[in-house]
Order: structure tokens, then C-alpha cells, then sequence
């Protein structure tokens, strides 16, 4: 693991520049992290062009989050995982575990498409769309309504215990703890119908796996965004480890222009750096002060860099500041960096093999799932033998075979279908042709096929049960099955 | 140290259970087991649940197994040097007196 060392912006006697040089997180003791010694990180709070798209997105995903289970579709809640029943509702769709096959093809299309940002883009994901990012970014701003800024929080942690600094403390931690627990409320209410689990929390009555998933649930949300931050990108998270093998010279990186940036040095503002001798960084350590993960970007890219673009909100404030144009910290390519590529030489080599492959594969991948759930009969039929009669000679000579047959409406609404039987002459179903089925359910339902006598050739034939919807919807399913009958030379069928 | 042992079991033991989880109980209706012949009492909830752990803790105990044997010859050996003279920030190392 690779450490970082900070630079020491407040060094003694450094000249007046207009930025109000802060010396990086220095209050916090070194607390055991979980994986190594780790320094409590304050990050600055941060404005900008990327701190409200970030803000945007935190919007965006915590309303889809909070808000959906709450939608209604067809009376019921539109999106909800029946983990009891079984049955996954998703707006007008209802998919069962014999749709497994859809959700692999989702898992597939989320990873390929996560593949084909990350060689891109890079960590689009993770600046700006993780849970991880998104509830830290939430519990930092409680942190900051509550305990002030990020100079306000370190000496308030250094400070000793007195009744202010525990009533800050309890503030917060309740706060982060009513969010966690709305958090796992909203989690378990996409397994568990959502009003009935809201009227459950409020007369105390939840069920006691309920109650546990919430809690665990929301404890993990107060552990991970309230605790362990940036740890968990730095040591737990797989795709932070692997997200380097999708990356080339060519993927957009938050990156330093050293070129540009070096030598480093604090200067005034009228002061010529060229006359100095000096480039265009003043080394005022801001970047490094509002960046999450409390690395220096300006070594160059690092796995601990979740692609945040604060530290770009941050250096772009001083070069505005220092009349500089900005984007000395910017979006950019190892191979623009080098060969000084502008916007168009970035987007161009946006198309390159690795990024073509992908996007194929994914294209497939897409049309081969729309495909498949634009035809996909919503009634599935398992015709299973009974195993103990193989076959029975009835009245007026004919033969009987008896069938279980296992229906699924997997619509919502109740449906009548009619059984019928093919693929041989004279073959009849005599049974009660006509089934009744509620919606959304699965049964099963004895059927009793004959076949007149004179018709059997002897052994196992094959015939087609089908079950047909009666009120003119098309939906239609078709399933092989085999008759048997005893054979001609007078030996009966095994 | 301890700490980090704890997590370097639990953490990659969870991931996995989470993905066993889905995959196992997508494929098997809990409604349909038998424990020893019987059929199990307990709602599907319960069983999902119950499962969880039970795949969480086979995972942690593979993890526990391999950092039980990934630990270096100097782990395992005994020290050579009494306990009073080892160096300095030696976890097992005792103070020069009793
Ligand atoms: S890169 Fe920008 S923010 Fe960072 S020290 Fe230099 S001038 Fe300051
Ligand atoms: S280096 Fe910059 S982009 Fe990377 S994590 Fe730190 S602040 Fe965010």
C-alpha cells in the first residue's frame, strides 16, 4: 500500500497569497483504521461545477432510492421483491425464480456496462454514483451542519470533553442514526410491502426478521458512511482493485499537469512566476485538503483516487483566484497529458478497440435480453408423468396415460385456459379441458389423455399438450410429451 | 492487527455469501427443503435469513483457514529470545521484571 505524504501548506514564512493557507487535517490522532495506521480525514467542504453535479446525482439516486417503493402500479407497490412469495413485481412485469435468466442477463448488461465507462471514463461510478460516495457525502454535510467545518471538527475532536462538545456529538450521531434507520426501512421495504411495514414500525409490531434486516441494514449505512468512509474504497471495495485492468492511456483520469503545475512554490499574487522561476501550482494544498480519501493527486493517479473531482472544484477556485486560467488539476488522458491533447484529441480516442469491444459485446448482450422479455409468454407450462400408471386400457378399447400439469399465470389477471392435445389421430383430452387461474399463480392439474386403441403403434409416441388462453390474448404455450402404449406383440408398456 | 485479521475474514466471507445467497435461493424454493426427512417449519423468511449466515459463516470459516496457513515461518516458530529480550514493540515481549 502505497503512502502518501502530505505537503506542509502552512509552512513557516511562507509569502502572502490570497488563498488562506491551512495546514491539512492536524488535529486527529492516529486511529487504528482497520487496515493500517489511519489518520482521521477532515475533508474540506468543496464548491463548484463538479460538487453540484455530484450534489445533482446524490438527488437523483437518493429519490429513485427513498421514493420508489412508495409508487403504486395496478393497486399494488410498483416495484417490490415478494421475497415471500416469490414473485418479483417490477411496474407491469412479474418475474419468478424460472426467469433467473433475466436477472443474469441484468447482472451481465450492469457489469459490461460498468466495464465500458470505467475504460472511458474511469471511476464515473464512484465519484458519483456509489452508495459508498453518495450516503458519505450525505453524512459529511450532517457532519458539517452539525459540527462546523473541517478546521471546526478536528479541534472539536482534539478538545476534551465537555458538555458542548458531547451535545454536538450526540446531535450527530442521532441524526446520522435516524437516516441510517430510514435508510434499512427503505431497504427491507423493497422485499416487504412498504405501507405495511411503515404501520408495522408505528405500532411496534414488525416481525422479527424484519426488524433485523433494518437494523442491519441501517447499521451498516451509519458504519460505512459515518465511520469507515474512505476505507471502504481503500481496502474493501473489489472494483477499486480491478478497476486499473479496464484502464489505458487513453481513459479520462483526474489528473495533475505537472508540465504545467511544477516547480511548485507559493508566490504573491502580482509576483511573474516566470521571473521566479516557479509553475503555476502555488502548492496552497487545497487539493489535497478537500480530497475524500486524503491523497495528494499531484503524485499522480493512485488506486485510492475514487475520481471525485473535488480537488479540480478546489484547484480551480485558486487559479481563479490567482488569475491563472484553470484546469491545472483537470479531466484528462495519460496520452493527452504527454502529447499536450486538447478536448478533441481526448474525445476522439474515445473509439479504440478496447471500448469498440466492449460496446459489441453490451449491444448483444441489450437486444439479446429485449428480445427475449418482448417474447416471453407470460404462462409457463411443466408437463410432468405420472409416474404411477404409465398406461391404463379404458372403455371401448382406448388407452390412457395421466399427466401432471404444472401452470404458472404469470400475468395479472386471472385467466380461463383450455387444454388441448395433438400429434396423433383421434387423441383427446379427458379430462376437464378447461382450467380457472387466479392471477399472479401457479397450480397443478391431473390430465387424462386417451388415444382410440386402433390408433397406438405400440411404445412411447410423441404428443403436444397445449394450453391456450380463452379470451382471444394469444397467449399460447406448446410442451412435448410422450404417450405411452403397450406394444403390438402383446407385451404390455414397462 | 486483530482487527484487521477479523476483517480480512468477515469482509470477503460476506461478498461471497451475499452472491451464494441470491444464486442458491433463486434456485431452491425453501418452501420445497427437507431437514432429515422433514419439511421445514419455518417461513421463507426465516430460512433466507438462517441461509445467509450459514453460507456467510462456511465463507469466513474458508477465510479463517486461509489465514491460518498464510501465516510466515516467523508466526508459526516459536522465538528464539526470552520473553524479557525481545525487541522493542514485540507483542509477546514482557518487561525485564516478573
Ligand atoms: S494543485 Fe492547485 S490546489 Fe493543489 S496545491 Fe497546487 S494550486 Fe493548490
Ligand atoms: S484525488 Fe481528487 S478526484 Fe481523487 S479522490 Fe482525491 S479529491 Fe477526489
Amino acid at each position: 500500500m502505497r503512502g502518501v505524504t502530505r505537503p506542509n501548506p502552512g509552512a513557516p514564512g511562507a509569502p502572502v497569497i490570497p488563498i488562506k493557507a491551512v495546514p491539512a487535517a492536524t488535529g486527529g490522532d492516529a486511529e487504528q483504521g482497520l487496515f493500517e495506521v489511519r489518520r482521521k480525514i477532515y475533508p474540506r467542504s468543496v464548491t463548484g461545477w463538479f460538487a453540484t453535479w455530484r450534489w445533482a446525482l446524490v438527488w437523483f439516486t437518493q429519490i429513485l432510492f427513498y421514493g420508489l417503493p412508495w409508487a403504486a402500479w395496478n393497486d399494488r407497490q410498483a416495484v417490490l421483491f415478494d421475497l415471500g412469495a416469490r414473485k418479483f413485481y417490477i411496474f407491469g412485469l412479474v418475474f419468478w425464480p424460472q426467469d433467473f435468466i433475466y436477472l443474469t442477463l441484468l447482472l451481465v448488461i450492469a457489469a459490461i456496462s460498468l466495464f465500458l465507462f470505467t475504460a472511458v471514463a474511469g471511476r464515473l461510478w464512484c465519484g458519483y454514483a456509489c452508495p459508498q460516495t453518495v450516503y458519505t457525502e450525505i453524512f459529511l454535510w450532517i457532519e458539517r451542519v452539525i459540527e462546523g467545518d473541517h478546521n471546526a471538527r478536528a479541534k472539536l475532536d482534539a478538545s476534551p470533553l465537555t458538555g458542548r462538545k458531547f451535545g454536538l456529538k450526540a446531535a450527530k450521531h442521532g441524526a446520522w442514526a435516524a437516516l441510517a434507520f430510514w435508510t434499512g426501512f427503505t431497504f427491507v421495504g423493497y422485499f416487504t410491502p412498504i405501507k405495511m411495514l411503515g404501520g408495522e414500525v408505528l405500532s411496534f409490531s414488525l416481525g422479527p426478521w424484519e426488524t433485523f434486516w433494518i437494523f442491519f441494514y441501517g447499521f451498516a449505512t451509519y458504519g460505512n458512511a459515518g465511520w469507515m468512509r474512505e476505507q471502504v474504497c481503500k481496502y474493501m471495495c473489489p472494483y477499486a482493485r480491478f478497476q486499473g485492468a479496464m484502464f489505458d492511456g487513453d481513459t479520462l483520469i483526474i489528473a495533475y499537469d505537472q508540465h504545467r503545475g511544477d516547480p511548485r512554490g507559493s508566490r504573491g499574487k502580482k509576483a511573474d512566476p516566470k521571473a521566479l522561476g516557479l509553475g503555476d501550482c502555488v502548492d496552497c494544498g487545497i487539493c489535497v485538503q478537500v480530497c475524500p480519501t486524503g491523497i495528494d493527486i499531484r503524485d499522480g493517479l493512485q488506486y485510492e483516487c475514487i475520481g471525485c473531482a473535488a480537488c479540480i472544484d478546489g484547484c480551480d477556485q485558486v487559479m481563479e483566484k490567482m488569475g491563472y486560467s484553470k484546469g491545472l488539476i483537470r479531466y484528462s488522458t495519460e496520452h493527452a497529458l504527454r502529447e499536450n491533447l486538447g478536448l478533441v484529441g481526448i474525445v476522439s480516442r474515445f473509439v479504440r478497440p478496447r471500448t469498440l469491444a466492449y460496446t459489441a459485446i453490451l449491444a448483444t448482450v441489450v437486444v439479446a435480453a429485449a428480445t427475449a422479455l418482448l417474447m416471453r409468454v407470460p404462462l409457463k407450462v411443466d408437463v410432468i408423468r405420472d409416474r404411477g400408471a404409465m398406461v391404463r386400457e379404458v372403455e371401448d378399447g382406448e388407452l390412457e396415460n395421466v399427466y401432471r400439469l404444472q401452470v404458472m399465470n404469470a400475468t395479472e389477471s386471472a385467466h380461463r385456459y383450455r387444454i388441448t392435445v395433438e400429434g396423433l389421430p383421434g387423441i383427446r383430452v379427458a379430462s376437464e379441458p378447461v382450467i380457472d387461474m387466479a392471477a399472479a399463480s401457479t397450480r397443478a392439474f391431473p390430465v387424462r389423455i386417451r388415444l382410440p386403441g386402433a390408433q397406438s403403434s405400440g411404445g412411447s409416441q410423441k404428443i403436444f399438450i397445449g394450453v391456450t388462453a380463452e379470451d382471444g390474448s394469444g397467449i399460447q404455450v406448446r410442451e412435448k410429451a410422450v404417450f405411452l402404449s403397450p406394444r403390438k406383440d402383446g407385451n404390455r408398456a414397462p | 492487527m486483530l482487527t484487521q485479521r477479523i476483517a480480512w475474514i468477515l469482509w470477503p466471507a460476506f461478498l461471497v455469501a451475499c452472491a451464494i445467497e441470491v444464486v442458491f435461493f433463486t434456485l431452491f424454493d425453501p418452501a420445497d427443503m427437507q431437514l432429515l426427512g422433514e419439511p421445514l417449519e419455518a417461513s421463507r423468511m426465516a430460512i433466507y435469513s438462517v441461509g445467509f449466515f450459514v453460507f456467510w459463516a462456511l465463507g469466513a470459516a474458508s477465510s479463517f483457514l486461509t489465514c491460518f496457513l498464510q501465516r510466515s515461518p516467523w508466526e508459526v516458530n516459536r522465538c528464539p529470545l526470552p520473553a524479557t529480550q525481545r525487541p522493542d514493540g514485540c507483542p509477546k515481549r514482557e518487561g525485564p521484571c516478573c
